[in-house]
């Protein structure tokens, strides 16, 4: 089985974070940030280390990263820039800059995750995504769909509800979006992506436990609890969670894709 | 191939698996595998198979890759598999679920359901969507269930509106023929609104459960746009929501405050998200203004101030974004340490180093100036910019600091010069160097203070600069013409709406003064005078100087206010005929003061009349509209600063119409009682119109006899007695 969630350290066996699959039923999981590079990234990073399926997105109109100045980002598009040649043409700009201020470090993880940044708004639901093979958590998100997105903040989860209103829920296919509010720096990233890990364990459980109940019989006879369905346990999950972990403020919104 | 006996269940749903990622990568795969996996994943099957299958036909109908058509073939070689699987009263709920809600009713029953327009009605799907229906009401109390069951119901069934052509998905009660076998349009339709109220109770209903309201929410974004009939009932009864209700009942836990952050915020993004799409709805107003009252009504439950950032929050963590950049440099750091309170001087404001030795040592008196500079010079060229720049604004920060401390301790000194105690007024770099400057000229005339002096000049080179704003671009000629057009034209607007005073007050005439007061009468004295007076100067530069016109505007300015004036008196003469006389009484003024000015006679002085112009235009334009009781035309005629011929001979056109000639006479007639001046001309006009009119003539001759005796008659002994038109004959 798997143990109730993250915090519990002791139990987070192997290298580098990497968990042992308990097999078992994956909530498909989707994180968002701006730029898809730091915090979407480091979630994306710590929700497929605990085998979840996982994908990644931004929802900024461009990649920013941080220059020289405040004044002189780095700007790429989406899609076509991976994080490999974001790497090395940075590593060239300026390798002493780019390794202080941490940028060279995100890139070099992130392309051991997946090829390059995605834009939310350009994300095809429900298209089978069976070129992204080699990225991580790939497996379980092959049908090109979700059952949870985790954004980083507010204002991409405006957006990406915003964008769902748009697209008019053609796949008439429940999703929750959930906001967990993470300042944008490498600190917080990671203090963020463990309490999205550990979000998702607690979301997944009760998905297994509802999963688990087998049968009309089951059904009929059960206590009230396991009668309620996932997703009726979703906003008290969301609740204790937040109780555990107060300067991670959340909203959350059942969608449709 | 199914159930093969010595397969696990789990090396089969592997097997399953692969079947499903093949078709993922091409999906022409689809009708051959799921012909293939359908007798597995059979109501007889065991449940993991039931629930794969469910999903992986949730999937294959709900994927955009594969196109309508062969979904529609799809959905009839599923059906009766999805019948069986939904009609199994012992089903697992999960595959019901699923089955249901994402699949068969929202994916598989509007192509069935064209599939029924297209064919014959197949007794099958009917007997589905009853089975749905039924099923549907055993479930009641699972709440979710009902309500993305009755999402998806609306979805399909719901209309009311014309068939949107665009959207290929969206299924219409008015593709159904009218004289359809099975499906019933009222029926439907009444069935259809009751859904929507079913689903429009999850915000009526006390007990908001914040799932329900959440996906409810979520899914009216769509409805208001496809069936725009049901706009203006769904958006009232989001006006009529509360999604901080829970907040005024429960305690507020950090698990409410979530749950009840996240319906409200929903709510405003479904609102903002409904404005913004449809600017023009009628309702667009009010959910802007509901969205922020909400926002306000947020603050006010949650205190936020704990969870958002600070704004110097925000400062630091972009500091700590690139605080590695900074440390970046090698060089030695420089330590800027506040200035410590208290008196300090020059000296201090720009030392840097806390060595008593270093700080104690007199340079001008141990070292000859001239190897001072020397030294200066070369350490200053050798010296890092950036510790320069950091010294500098050191410097500017303690200066700053020191002009704040300052200039408290003073204020309460200088209140009888006004000055503003008040940290957070406006502007407060405008007051600041207002103060100082203020303060210099209290300090000039006390200098028996010796604090305050010993302070005014550090502080007068202290005082922030007076910012200016830059100096506007230069308008071209025609560009001011333009503008100022549009200014007048405003005016005018707000004269239009401005009410007529209650009482009549007594006239100023030329001597009142323009802006005393914001009524019309102000505004129109303000306009009269613009038109005439503002250029007076200018016309003439344009009549004399032929070349200079070129560079003036087209539009002259005084004529297009002209215009505009014309234009307002004519819209209701009758009521505005005294803005059209202080108007005149204005051009009639200003050309007298020209006149006085003017060159020497000898010089030809050609100043347009404007007074005699305009009041013949006024004049011509407003007589057709005369009728026989109008006693406007003898106001205005009395009332005008100076009568000439030719304005009066335009009254002699009135006696065209029989009517009018009483009107037109009596007019004349008070002119030559009352104003002796034009007494000859305006009997001239009367003498012309008894020339010219038959039909006057008893009531004209009426008043010839008492004041031209001798007229009448002369003129019907010799009937060739010459009696011009007006300008002919000036008698006296």
């Amino acid at each position: 089985m798997e143990v109730a969630n993250g915090a519990s350290s002791a139990s987070a066996p192997t290298l580098n974070g990497e968990r042992e699959d308990a097999g078992g039923y994956k909530l498909k999981l989707c994180t968002v940030c701006a730029s898809n590079q730091n915090r979407s990234m480091e979630a994306h990073l710590r929700l497929s280390q605990a085998n979840y399926p996982v994908i990644s997105f931004g929802t900024g109109s461009l990649v920013r990263l941080p220059g020289p100045t405040i004044h002189q980002p780095n700007v790429y598009p989406f899609n076509k820039v991976s994080y490999d040649t974001m790497y090395k043409e940075l590593d060239g700009k300026d390798h002493r800059l780019y390794t202080a201020n941490g940028l060279l470090n995100m890139l070099g993880r992130n392309r051991q995750v997946k090829w390059g940044p995605e834009r939310w708004q350009d994300w095809q639901i429900g298209v089978p995504r069976t070129e992204q093979g080699k990225d991580r958590g790939h497996t379980g998100t092959e049908g090109g769909v979700v059952d949870v997105v985790f954004t980083c903040e507010e204002r991409c989860w405006d957006a990406v509800i915003d964008d769902l209103l748009n697209r008019g829920s053609p796949l008439n296919r429940p999703v929750h979006v959930i906001n967990v509010d993470i300042k944008d720096n490498h600190e917080e990233a990671s203090i963020g992506g463990q309490g999205i890990l550990e979000l998702a364990d607690s979301l997944n459980k009760a998905a297994k436990e509802e999963r688990d109940i087998i049968g009309a019989t089951a059904f009929d006879m059960a206590s009230a609890a396991s009668r309620a369905s996932f997703d009726e346990r979703v906003p008290e999950i969301i609740g204790d969670w937040q109780e555990k972990w107060p300067n991670l403020p959340a909203t959350w919104t059942l969608a449709w894709f | 191939m199914a159930a093969a006996p010595q397969l696990s269940v789990a090396d089969q749903i592997r097997q399953l698996e692969g079947a499903r990622k093949l078709v993922l990568k091409d999906v022409s795969y689809y009708p051959q595998v799921i012909q293939a996996t359908l007798p597995i994943i059979g109501p007889s099957s065991q449940v993991e198979f039931r629930r794969w299958g469910s999903d992986f036909l949730a999937e294959a109908f709900a994927t955009p890759a594969v196109p309508l058509s062969s979904k529609e073939t799809l959905s009839l070689v599923v059906l009766d598999t999805l019948k069986a699987l939904v009609e199994d009263p012992k089903q697992d709920v999960l595959v019901l679920r699923t089955t249901l809600c994402f699949d068969c009713l929202h994916q598989h029953f509007p192509l069935a359901r064209r599939h029924l327009r297209i064919t014959t009605l197949r007794e099958g799907s009917i007997a589905d969507l009853g089975a749905f229906v039924s099923i549907n009401n055993s479930y009641d109390s699972t709440t979710w269930e009902k309500m993305t069951a009755i999402k998806t119901r609306i979805r399909d069934i719901w209309d009311t509106a014309p068939p949107t052509r665009g959207d290929p998905l969206d299924i219409s009660r008015n593709m159904v023929p009218p004289n359809h076998p099975a499906l019933d349009g009222d029926q439907l339709e009444a069935e259809a609104s009751g859904l929507l109220d079913r689903m429009l109770s999850a915000l009526e209903n006390e007990s908001s459960d914040p799932l329900l309201v959440d996906a409810t929410l979520n899914t009216l974004s769509i409805l208001v746009r496809q069936r725009p009939k049901t706009s203006s009932r769904i958006i009232s009864t989001l006006f009529n929501f509360n999604p901080l209700r829970l907040a005024t009942t429960a305690p507020l836990t950090p698990k409410t405050k979530v749950l009840v952050k996240s319906m409200e915020k929903t709510t405003r993004m479904l609102l903002t998200h409904l404005y913004r799409r449809d600017p023009h709805n009628p309702l667009a107003g009010r959910m802007q203004q509901y969205v922020e009252r909400l926002v306000r009504s947020r603050a006010e439950i949650f205190d936020e101030s704990g969870r958002k950032r600070a704004m110097v929050d925000q400062v630091s963590a972009v500091e700590a974004k690139r605080q590695r950049t900074a440390t970046l440099s090698t060089q030695p750091q420089i330590e800027i340490t506040p200035l410590k309170p208290g008196a300090n001087t020059l000296a201090d404001v720009f030392t840097f180093t806390n060595n008593d030795g270093l700080k104690n040592f007199n340079v001008s008196g141990t070292i000859p100036a001239p190897l001072a500079a020397r030294i200066s010079v070369r350490t200053i060229a050798q010296l890092d910019a950036e510790i320069l720049q950091r010294a500098i604004n050191g410097v500017r920060a303690r200066l700053v600091a020191f002009h704040e401390a300052h200039q408290q301790p003073i204020n309460p000194e200088t209140a009888p010069l006004d000055v503003e105690e008040d940290d957070d007024d406006y502007e407060p770099d405008y007051y600041a160097a207002e103060d100082t400057e203020q303060l210099m000229n209290k300090l000039d005339s006390s200098p028996s203070d010796e604090r305050r002096d010993l302070q005014a000049p550090v502080l007068g080179a202290l005082a922030l600069p007076a910012f200016k704003l830059p100096p506007p671009p230069t308008l071209d000629p025609e560009q001011a013409a333009r503008v100022g057009q549009g200014a007048i034209a405003r005016v005018f607007g707000t004269m239009q709406t401005l009410e007529d005073p209650t009482s009549k007050k007594s006239k100023a005439g030329l001597n009142r003064l323009a802006a005393n007061s914001y009524d019309r009468d102000s505004w129109i004295t303000v306009i009269t005078r613009l038109a005439t007076r503002a250029n007076a100067g200018l016309d003439e530069i344009s009549v004399k100087d032929e070349d200079n016109a070129l560079t003036l505007p087209s539009v002259n300015m005084s004529d297009s206010i002209r215009e505009m004036l014309y234009a307002y008196v004519l819209e209701d003469f009758r009521k505005r005929i005294d803005v059209a006389v202080t108007w005149l009484s204005e051009e009639w003024y200003k050309e007298r003061v020209q006149q006085r000015f003017a060159p020497p006679p000898n010089q030809p002085c050609d100043f347009p009349a404007n007074y005699e112009k305009w009041t013949l235009r006024l004049v011509d334009a407003f007589l057709p509209y005369l009728h026989s009781q109008d006693k406007i035309l003898t106001r205005f005629l009395s009332e005008l600063p100076e009568l000439s011929v030719s304005i009066l001979s335009r009254i002699n056109t009135l006696c065209r119409d029989p009517s009018l000639v009483n009107l037109a006479l009596t007019s004349l007639y008070y002119l030559v009682v009352f104003r002796p001046p034009v007494r000859n001309i305006a009997l001239d006009t009367v003498q012309d119109i008894w020339t010219e009119y038959e039909d006057a003539r008893p009531m004209a001759a009426k008043y010839l006899q008492r004041w031209r005796p001798g007229f009448v008659e002369a003129a019907q002994r010799g009937a060739g007695t010459p009696v011009g038109t007006n300008g002919a004959v000036v008698a006296t």
